[in-house]
């Protein structure tokens, strides 16, 4: 509060060199966005049309929701769920099997809401499988690794590697490729989740305490804050936004198979890379305790804009797979640059 | 003793933005002397260490050895003039043998030397700090502490060192280990090297010193004769004031209702289980150096350790807590010694920090929009004189006086029976250090029941109604009120039962 009143009686300037010296990151994002914005327009054919702004943000909004969950993990201090590929691909075999066959009764085949649950309850489970053990005190790296190879497994034996089919009509087609209002549902998904995600971040006890526990995990502990409850949480909470992607990008499909986020999906090729690089492009801190969900999505967008960019300029999946690459490596300079020397040192 | 010292520094100064380090600082040490550097935390100490070994070229002032005057850039410069530095964090290398670690920087070595040419060579400058009976190819990590630290002091002369600088050399070690460090510092003098000995210990300052330097807010008080000066007039120097007047009165009486009643705990670290009962309104010191239990006990009682067995009785309840959480949710506050480590979080504001143990107290359903927070946090700091504008900057950014009032405050939000506190000033200024006292003192009256743990013997002397006396994990003794004297915890605290005949 006193912030603001104090704000208030700065002048505008002065507001807004406070603004960039403040939120450095969030500051040096906008003005590669607008850098982007402008240069699109002036030297990017069909760049500055709807159409074109409605496809960005529909990209942005599978790996942004998927790369929201992971701002959870990450937030809390628990690094990295590195299985979230691997998640969602057996989520999204889950899903395929409940429409095409119905789990092996015929009654239920093509039936979206057990279709749904299903897919969903196996991204809980995993994520407190995995959580669990990251709570107990195993390294995050490992444990999602171990669960990465595991997941994918278990999907590739269930499909035997098959495309698994269901036709149209199909119940799930409003979420795949469905749309309400001129924007397809997966952006309203993103736009809703990304609300949500702020508010609990912001406004609940929940939120204040994976800040809490991300800037420092003793100290969490000492003031009845266990890193214990929190890494199930967090990695159940990435785990569901895994599925629910999963389960947007099989409707749209029609089919599953165990690859299809490691090849076959987007534009930018591997899933976990891409997730992982909308986190950090967004300026959330990898030790946890510094960032937002507002970030990630921004991250997000801006990652789908750099790759909608040089998909207009022509470049093939090569390029624009080094590009996403780039953008992991500069996040990380810029965060050591600005927000280290901004903060105490300890 | 020779007239003329062998280093000599005058009129120093040294300032790091706005903050002045060192305002003027004269200090001299003769061959083969003693000299005692003391000063409170923040007095300068290190800072005219760190002048003295080369590591900060950055100050004003003249710095003379032997008559000349002398600008040393890097500390292997002031090596080469044979000054060396053992640092209270060692820099030995565990998994390396003792020869090898002496002879680390490879200078006065052949390009091929075996180990047992190492341990030739090692040999006398091992006999010299007193490890007579340790092999030169044992490895360091088989060694105690103790010894570490007598290795490193060996690496030392090995360089030809002939002023020495040891920087609480016995803070982290007992009593018998202590006594070789101490015997070791006056076999050196003997031989004629000069020993700059910086410890907190008085005793130990007022055992093995000739003369004393004392520090206080960046100025040297002057040279003081050992023999001339007692405790009280050391710590009146070293402090500025009478300490009594630092402290807040004690209570009139203690109450005879016990609030906190703790039974047979028996933490790791403590040798038998301890049994003592707290009374409402007062505060209760537990002293003892470091590894004497006191600190174990406190941390067991708010659940942050395990104890083998046991149980407390608080407002009627017993029970034993598991975890700090099951602690919190019984009224017990627990401040620990370490709040960069887990008193504070760093990175975050003020205001978080300070309602991160009562989030329930500042939301509904779990939900906290709202000024709830805000009003909850101001009068927090409010009460703990935390600068209410500062709300909204990272805890980390505040020095080390007001962080310790925020790791303290905060658990004023969940409104505890039971406040324990490990280490109540360490790092913290004269000013905050009075302040601090003070607020505990209120609370105490306000019927909270305050358990400190304190290495600090003034602390420890001034502040409690009541004091138990912890040794090598054994509880001694109980004091009250006046009864409660430097000399005898002293004595409780570092050899009870006379085993020592210093």
């Amino acid at each position: 509060m006193s912030a603001i009143i104090e704000n208030n009686q700065l002048p505008f300037s002065a507001k807004f060199l406070q603004f960039y010296k403040d939120r450095t990151l969030l500051a040096i994002l906008l003005s590669l966005f607008a850098v982007m914005f402008i240069y699109g327009i002036f030297f990017t054919e069909n760049y500055l049309t709807i159409t074109n702004f409605k496809a960005i943000i529909r990209d942005a909004a599978l790996y942004g929701i998927m790369a929201i969950g992971l701002t959870f993990v990450t937030l809390s201090g628990n690094f990295f769920l590195l299985s979230l590929k691997e998640t969602a691909s057996i989520c999204g075999v889950t899903f395929a099997m409940g429409m095409a066959t119905g789990f092996g009764s015929p009654d239920l085949a093509g039936n979206f809401l057990v279709s749904l649950l299903a897919a969903l309850a196996v991204g809980v489970v995993s994520g407190v499988i995995q959580g669990y053990f990251v709570g107990m005190g195993g390294n995050p790296i490992v444990v999602t690794l171990g669960g990465a190879g595991i997941l994918y497994g278990i999907g590739a034996w269930w499909s035997d590697n098959l495309v698994i089919n269901f036709t149209r009509p199909h119940d799930a087609e409003w979420l795949g490729t469905g749309s309400f209002l001129g924007l397809p549902s997966i952006t309203w998904s993103f736009i809703l989740i990304a609300i949500a995600a702020e508010i609990v971040l912001r406004h609940t006890n929940f939120g204040r305490k994976v800040y809490l526990v991300g800037a420092n995990k003793a100290a969490g502990k000492a003031t009845g804050h266990e890193n214990f409850s929190m890494a199930i949480i967090v990695f159940t909470i990435c785990s569901v936004c895994c599925a629910f992607v999963a389960v947007a990008f099989v409707a749209q499909m029609d089919s599953a198979q165990s690859n299809y986020f490691s090849a076959e999906f987007g534009s930018s090729g591997d899933m976990t890379i891409l997730v992982i690089a909308t986190v950090m492009v967004g300026g959330n801190s990898i030790m946890g305790g510094y960032g937002s969900t507002l970030r990630t999505s921004l991250g997000a967008i801006f990652i789908a804009m750099v790759d909608n960019m040089m998909v207009l300029q022509g470049f093939n999946s090569g390029p624009r797979i080094v590009g996403v690459g780039l953008m992991i490596v500069f996040s990380i300079i810029v965060f050591g640059l600005f927000a280290k020397g901004s903060r105490a040192q300890e | 003793m020779s007239t003329n010292p062998i280093l000599k520094i005058s009129k120093v100064s040294r300032t790091f933005g706005a903050i002045q380090a060192l305002k003027e600082a004269n200090f001299e040490i003769n061959e083969g002397e003693i000299m005692g550097l003391v000063g409170e935390n923040g007095a300068g100490k290190s800072t005219l260490v760190k002048i003295i070994s080369g590591f900060d070229p950055g100050f004003k002032g003249s710095y003379q050895i032997n008559g000349k005057e002398v600008k040393f850039e890097t500390p292997s410069q002031a090596e080469e003039s044979g000054i060396a530095i053992a640092q209270q964090e060692l820099s030995l290398i565990p998994n390396m043998s003792v020869a090898e670690n002496i002879f680390l920087t490879g200078a006065k070595v052949k390009k091929f030397a075996t180990l047992n040419t190492l341990a030739k060579m090692a040999r006398p400058y091992l006999d010299e700090v007193g490890l007579t009976e340790v092999d030169p190819t044992t490895r360091i990590n088989l060694l105690s502490v103790g010894e570490q630290h007598l290795v490193e002091v060996a690496r030392l002369i090995s360089r030809e060192a002939k002023i020495l600088i040891l920087d609480e050399p016995t803070a982290a070690l007992g009593e018998a280990e202590s006594r070789r460090i101490l015997e070791m510092v006056e076999r050196l003098a003997a031989n004629g090297k000069s020993i700059i000995y910086v410890s907190h210990r008085l005793d130990e300052i007022f055992k093995i010193t000739k003369r004393i330097t004392i520090l206080r807010d960046g100025v040297s008080q002057g040279i003081q004769e050992t023999k001339d000066i007692d405790v009280n007039k050391l710590v009146e120097i070293m402090l500025g004031r009478e300490l009594a007047n630092m402290f807040p009165s004690k209570a009139d009486h203690i109450s005879d209702d016990p609030k906190l009643e703790v039974k047979e705990l028996w933490p790791d670290g403590v040798l038998e289980p301890v049994s003592f009962s707290a009374y409402k309104g007062e505060i209760l010191g537990l002293s003892g150096q470091l590894g004497s239990g006191a600190g174990e006990v406190l941390a067991s009682i708010a659940g942050a350790l395990q104890s083998r067995s046991g149980s407390l009785t608080l407002n009627g309840e017993t029970f034993l807590p598991k975890s700090p959480s099951h602690a919190i949710k019984k009224k017990i506050a627990y401040c620990s010694s370490d709040r960069k480590k887990d008193g504070l979080f760093l990175g975050r504001p003020i205001f978080e920090n300070l309602t991160s143990p009562a989030l329930g107290a500042i939301s509904k359903y779990g939900f906290n929009f709202g000024s709830s927070e805000d009003n909850y946090s101001r009068n927090l700091a409010k009460e703990f004189l935390i600068d209410v504008k500062r709300m909204h900057d990272e805890s980390g950014l505040l020095s080390g006086g007001n962080q310790q009032k925020v790791a303290l405050g905060k658990w004023l939000s969940i409104k505890p029976d039971v406040l324990l506190v490990n280490e109540p000033t360490r790092g913290v200024d004269v000013g905050a250090k009075s302040e601090i006292y003070q607020r505990m003192r209120e609370l105490a009256a306000r019927g909270i029941t305050i358990i400190f743990a304190s290495t600090d013997i003034q602390e420890i002397t001034y502040l409690p109604d009541r004091v138990i006396t912890f040794y090598r994990g054994m509880m001694i003794d109980e004091h009250r009120l006046e009864k409660i004297k430097t000399p005898l915890i002293l004595k409780e605290i570092t050899d009870p039962f006379n085993e020592t005949n210093l």
